[in-house]
């Protein structure tokens, strides 16, 4: 045995908590505030890092997208209000999972077709934060 | 490095048990509950921590490393290879890091490696896609971290009292 551990948390083991909770509410302000309010809700989705289509929702209406990359098709819903992952067949189906967003800053990720939808604009978001731990 | 064979042995159980963790812990749908993408348990961290303290961070490293490249093997998905690694490495600087204050429990170095391991594999995301989005997961992808990352610091306190008089430690 190299060393022998501590085994009972103690104030130290707090402090490192409490390091964790402010990295998060620091990211968590720093991702999720500050948006902008002016424009109307808008997907946005990049393939690869790059964008491919701005959809602004309340114009589009009630649509489908298919968006192929990498190999997967992503099946994409969107409505006036909303936009989700109808079907993927990606292994991980973590995006169909996601399920529906929409508020401002929300996306939903697919790492393996690497496929981001980001929504933008809208109303000015009235409780960006979904929970508040620890 | 010089290894006696009781050492490499040693390692070698820990990439094994390390790696039946990992597969294990997917039967676990944490994503279902929580849909985000690389939420997990990280059961294996409590084998990174073990190692840490009974094996020192040269061998933790060894059999981190040793996971991560047989584990994205066993997946056939060398694009998680970049995922584990960097969650991984970053995770294992950051508790050979904090492992050194004596004054921090398991637990918090537990904590701490949960939360570095988030950052570690949101900054693959990032790199990979090329764009800033996952960086909306990570303040969830750390409130969690505080849990999960205390539950494997309990496993691995407990692993630590029931193991306290047997050769393993003294070696």
């Amino acid at each position: 045995m190299r060393s022998s551990p501590e085994l009972r948390p103690n104030f130290w083991d707090a402090l490192v908590a409490l390091a964790v909770v402010l990295l998060a509410a620091g990211c968590g302000f720093a991702v999720w505030g500050g948006q902008n309010g002016a424009a109307a809700l808008t997907a946005v989705v990049s393939v690869d890092g790059v964008e491919t289509e701005r959809l602004v929702l309340a114009d589009t209406g009630e649509t489908e997208r298919t968006v192929e990359s990498n190999g997967y098709t992503l099946c994409l819903r969107l409505t006036e209000t909303e936009v989700w992952v109808e079907e993927a067949d990606c292994p991980t189906q973590d995006c169909v999972h996601t399920g529906h967003i929409s508020r401002s800053g929300q996306s939903i990720v697919c790492l393996p077709a690497r496929v981001i939808i980001t929504l933008e604009g809208g109303q000015p978001v009235d409780n960006g934060v979904d929970i508040v731990v620890g | 490095m010089k290894l006696t064979t009781k050492q490499l042995t040693l390692c070698g159980i820990l990439t094994t048990l390390a790696l039946a963790l990992s597969v294990a812990e997917n039967q676990i749908p944490l994503s279902l509950a929580i849909p985000i993408p690389g939420i997990k348990l990280g059961l294996a961290n409590i084998v990174t921590v073990f190692a840490l303290y009974v094996l020192g961070p040269g061998q933790a490293m060894l059999i981190l490393l040793a996971r991560c490249l047989l584990g994205a093997v066993f997946a056939g998905n060398m694009n998680a290879l970049l995922f584990s690694l960097l969650g991984g490495v970053t995770a294992m600087i950051v508790m050979i890091l904090l492992s050194r204050s004596r004054r921090l429990s398991v637990y918090g170095v537990s904590i701490g490696g949960a939360a570095a391991h988030n950052c570690g594999q949101i900054a693959a995301a990032v790199l990979t896609l090329g764009n800033t989005a996952p960086l909306y997961y990570l303040p969830v992808l750390l409130g969690v971290a505080l849990f999960t990352g205390a539950l494997t610091g309990t496993v691995a306190a407990c692993l630590f009292r029931a193991l306290a008089h047997t050769d393993l430690m003294k070696g």
